[in-house]
């Protein structure tokens, strides 16, 4: 069976639906002769800010969704890819409901809000369609784990076979077995580098050293010299792994925040249009 | 090929156990993959690790079959499985055993260095390796912001409107409402813009009309009291046409349909109605009304029927002024009048300030009464001062007049009773008088009098010309009654219009580029009763309806009609629902 990405989700089922709400609202709004001005206290306006309520709970409603393993209510694929999609379309409808009548108010904080979250939200999508695929060909047929477990085996090889070599080589050997690491700091994750990695360092300063010596010097230095090769390498992708990881991460860092503020000024400006009605 | 595996582990008491497998096959695979002939079930092992393959003999191969997928990315290498040969293949140790007999090889796999046993310190160093291990706080800040957000812009400012417990004494302003205005109120609004409460008087209830009759107290209401209006707009509100917070400007919009609505078909809204219906003003506006003065006040008449007369009181030919050969004026000959001699602009320029006889007609049209004396005039308005001045300008030339004037008045010779020699004599006193009071009696008929009557007498008395012009009857009607006080002159009332039609609003001031004759075709009017109001279809040569049209000045029900019926206060009465909470403001800081 191909793979269906959520955005083609049973032939493009809630992308239809997205556009005839979208559509929908547009044309209601084109129709709409409002008394004065289009805004939200309009007939029309009132009906799109219900329908853009109820989008945003449900919306909001995924988060619950998707944790509920047992659940048989469509498939967690289904939700998100309706949830992708009728996310779009809230744009369309909070947007028509605003009227186009935007100032520094409650109000239009929770119509940014909503903005800001469904923006977030298409960073996501593109994150969670392009990621996946640049993470396996990071990957192989490793899985994080066992590049570690290859790397602390380097690591026990280089030790052994670095033993006999000169005091230089040695210093910058230990280095990177001593100092080594992976992640650790939201910077190394996120970027992926580890500005001052004791192994690169080695790598780079190794053949120079390495010049001087002679015989089966030479020789082990060449061998200690391939196990960094391959630790740096390692650790090169492990590192990348950790920041794909932390890609698919990060957005909803800033998605669920603005999501869950948005209900509160989502709620706050419902109750106050009609508190001050 | 036949190959014994033997994989080799320890138990829990730490004894060898040994595991033995005989496999056939033309290549034997080993790595993690699960179909491997030879299964190294470590994390650090690739799928495909490498092949043993039959070469008169087994020989271990890597990087041939998997140099795609196999991570190790190592060069190729390939080892003789000799007997007595080991090898490492990551953390597993391979030894070749000399083979039993019918086996081409024989090889112990023997895990060696277990991944739980792996030094490790680079582990240590490999500990926080995703966003969720940093322990960044994403619930912590969602419910962060979420509480800022209802803090900052509802539970505070909402304190003092629905009496939270948290409501801070008045004065102390801890979070302002004014992050719920939605948006600019009317400029006339802006004082009470900060105080919500000004208008939004009971929480969640539509703003009532109460809150706008405090200050609009007079408004109109839309139709007189006889056409019942609070029953007509019974549940309608100020706010479902005027919607503030949607700019500075207009809290309405200037729309026929609030018009149309009703009046597109009005009996069936309000069943005595004298309105006929209308929901354009260029496709099925009726012909204008005109408010006529009348003894029983203003009748509306229907412009398109007979042709419309007034009843204004006055004798007034506009042609006559107009002629273009100019009019007769008392010393300057013959005078070519146009409008504006006697039409004047008010303050406002929007309309015209009454005529008035003495700034506009009395200088050709004098009020003289003896030609002797020609700057002699009676005071206009009042019939019963004329007639005292007459008779108290003849009184005294007969006591006071020179022979001159005696004469020229009386028509016999004679001088005023007072300077005649000697004291005079009761019989000549009566004489006096009489000849006074006949003269002014005569003198009254010639002004009073109508023309018909005044005209019989003109050889006895002066010029028709002089007397053509100053007799009253000139401009009013005039009636004559005889009671016990003798001859009563009775001027029949003036009522003049400045307000033809009082319920559109009409500019003159905008239609100042067009000549007044373009409207008011006056030029051949001999009658003081023909109404010159133009029709409507004179307006609909420049005004189109509310649709615009090309050369048309595109024209809705507002631009002429107000909604407010400016004479019938709108009826205040209100009741707020039992129990609705009232917001309560304090007296704002601003």
């Amino acid at each position: 069976m191909r793979h269906q990405s959520i955005l083609e989700y049973a032939r493009f089922r809630w992308f239809k639906a997205a556009l005839v709400l979208s559509a929908l609202a547009g044309f209601a709004y084109l129709w709409h002769e409002p008394a004065l001005k289009p805004y939200g206290g309009t007939l029309l306006g009132y009906g799109l800010g219900t329908v853009g309520a109820v989008l945003i709970l449900w919306l909001a409603w995924f988060g619950v969704r998707k944790r509920r393993y047992g659940s048989r209510a469509g498939t967690v694929q289904g939700w998100l890819s309706a949830h992708v999609y009728l996310g779009t379309a809230l744009l369309v409808v909070a947007t028509l409901h605003t009227g186009f009548e935007l100032g520094w108010n409650l109000h239009t904080l929770a119509y940014v809000l909503m903005v800001a979250t469904v923006a977030s939200g298409f960073y996501g999508t593109y994150v969670y369609l392009s990621v996946p695929g640049l993470m396996t060909a990071n990957r192989g047929d490793e899985t994080l784990e066992a590049m570690v477990l290859k790397i602390a085996d380097l690591d026990d090889e280089i030790r052994a076979k670095a033993l006999s070599l000169p005091d230089a080589i040695l210093k910058a050997v230990n280095a990177s077995l001593d100092r080594s690491r992976l992640g650790g700091s939201f910077l190394r994750i996120v970027t992926g580098r580890d500005a001052d990695c004791p192994t690169a360092a080695a790598v780079r300063d190794l053949p120079e050293i390495g010049k001087q010596l002679s015989g089966e010097a030479a020789k082990l230095n060449h061998e200690v010299y391939t196990l960094l090769l391959q630790k740096n390498e390692l650790l090169g992708r492990a590192r990348r792994d950790l920041r794909y990881k932390a890609k698919l991460d990060l957005w909803l860092f800033v998605h669920v925040p603005l999501a869950i503020a948005l209900l509160a000024a989502l709620a706050a400006h419902v109750v106050v249009v009609f508190l001050y009605w | 090929m036949k190959l014994l595996v033997i994989t080799q582990s320890r138990n829990r008491a730490g004894r060898t156990v040994q595991v033995r497998k005989d496999v056939t096959a033309d290549w034997v695979r080993v790595g993690r993959n699960a179909a491997s002939e030879v299964l190294l079930a470590d994390p650090r092992i690739a799928l495909s690790q490498g092949l043993i393959v039959d070469r008169n003999g087994p020989v271990y191969t890597e990087g041939e079959m998997g140099t795609m997928t196999s991570t190790t990315r190592k060069a190729v290498r390939a080892v003789r499985l000799s007997p007595g040969t080991t090898l490492d293949i990551g953390p597993y140790k391979v030894s070749a055993l000399v083979p039993p007999p019918g086996y081409t090889g024989a090889i112990t796999v023997e895990l060696v260095r277990p991944a739980e046993n792996v030094a490790g310190e680079f582990l240590t160093r490999a500990a926080k390796l995703t966003l969720a291990s940093l322990r960044l706080p994403k619930r912590g800040v969602a419910l962060a912001l979420f509480a800022l957000v209802a803090i900052a812009f509802f539970l505070l400012p909402a304190a003092r409107v629905l009496d939270l417990p948290w409501r801070q004494p008045e004065g102390v302003a801890m979070a302002s409402d004014r992050f719920w205005n939605p948006g600019p109120v009317l400029l006339a609004h802006q004082p009470v813009e900060l105080k919500c409460e000004a208008c939004h008087q009971v929480a969640f209830r539509q703003v009532l009309d109460a809150a706008c009759l405090e200050c609009h107290a007079r408004i109109g209401h839309h139709v007189a009291p006889a056409m019942k209006p609070a029953a007509l707009f019974e549940g309608r509100r100020c706010a479902e046409c005027h919607r503030d917070h949607k700019g500075v400007k207009a809290t309405h919009r200037d729309d026929d349909r609030f018009c149309a609505d009703c009046h597109r078909d009005i009996r069936s809204r309000a069943n005595g109605s004298q309105s006929q219906d209308v929901s354009d003003f260029a496709k099925d506006h009726p012909a204008f009304r005109l408010s006529l003065p009348s003894e029983a006040g203003a009748r509306r008449v229907r412009q398109g029927g007979a042709p419309i007369e007034e009843a204004s009181g006055l004798v007034f030919p506009h042609a006559t002024h107009l002629d273009p050969a100019g009019v007769k004026h008392p010393g300057k000959g013959r005078v070519v009048l146009d409008c504006q001699a006697c039409h004047h602009a008010d303050a406002s320029r929007r309309g015209f300030v009454p005529v008035a006889m003495k700034r506009d007609c009395q200088a050709c049209h004098r009020l003289a009464f003896e030609p002797a004396m020609g700057e002699r005039e009676v005071p206009h308005g009042s019939p019963r001062e004329a007639i005292t001045v007459v008779r108290e300008f003849y009184a005294n030339l007969a006591l006071n007049g020179t022979e001159d004037s005696f004469e020229k008045a009386f028509g016999v010779p004679g001088a005023g009773l007072l300077r005649r020699p000697g004291v005079p004599s009761e019989e000549a006193r009566r004489a006096a008088l009489a000849l006074a009071g006949e003269r002014a009696e005569r003198a009254t008929r010639e002004l009073f009098g109508s023309r018909l009557a005044a005209s019989g007498r003109k050889s006895e008395q002066v010029s028709e010309e002089l007397f053509q012009v100053r007799v009253c009857s000139a401009c009013h009607e005039i009636a004559e009654r005889e009671g016990p006080e003798g001859t009563r002159w009775e001027v029949a009332p003036v009522r003049q219009v400045s307000r033809w039609m009082p319920n559109a609003r009409f500019d003159h001031a905008s239609h100042a580029q067009s000549k007044c004759a373009d409207c008011h075709d006056v030029a051949r009017s001999k009658k003081s009763a023909d109404v010159a109001m133009p029709r409507i279809e004179a307006c609909r040569e420049c005004h189109g309806g509310s649709r615009p049209v090309e050369r048309k000045v595109t024209s809705n029900c507002l631009l002429c009609h107000g909604f407010h019926e400016q004479k019938h206060p709108w009826d205040p009465r209100f009741v707020p629902k039992a129990g609705a909470r009232v917001a309560k403001g304090p007296a704002v800081a601003h």
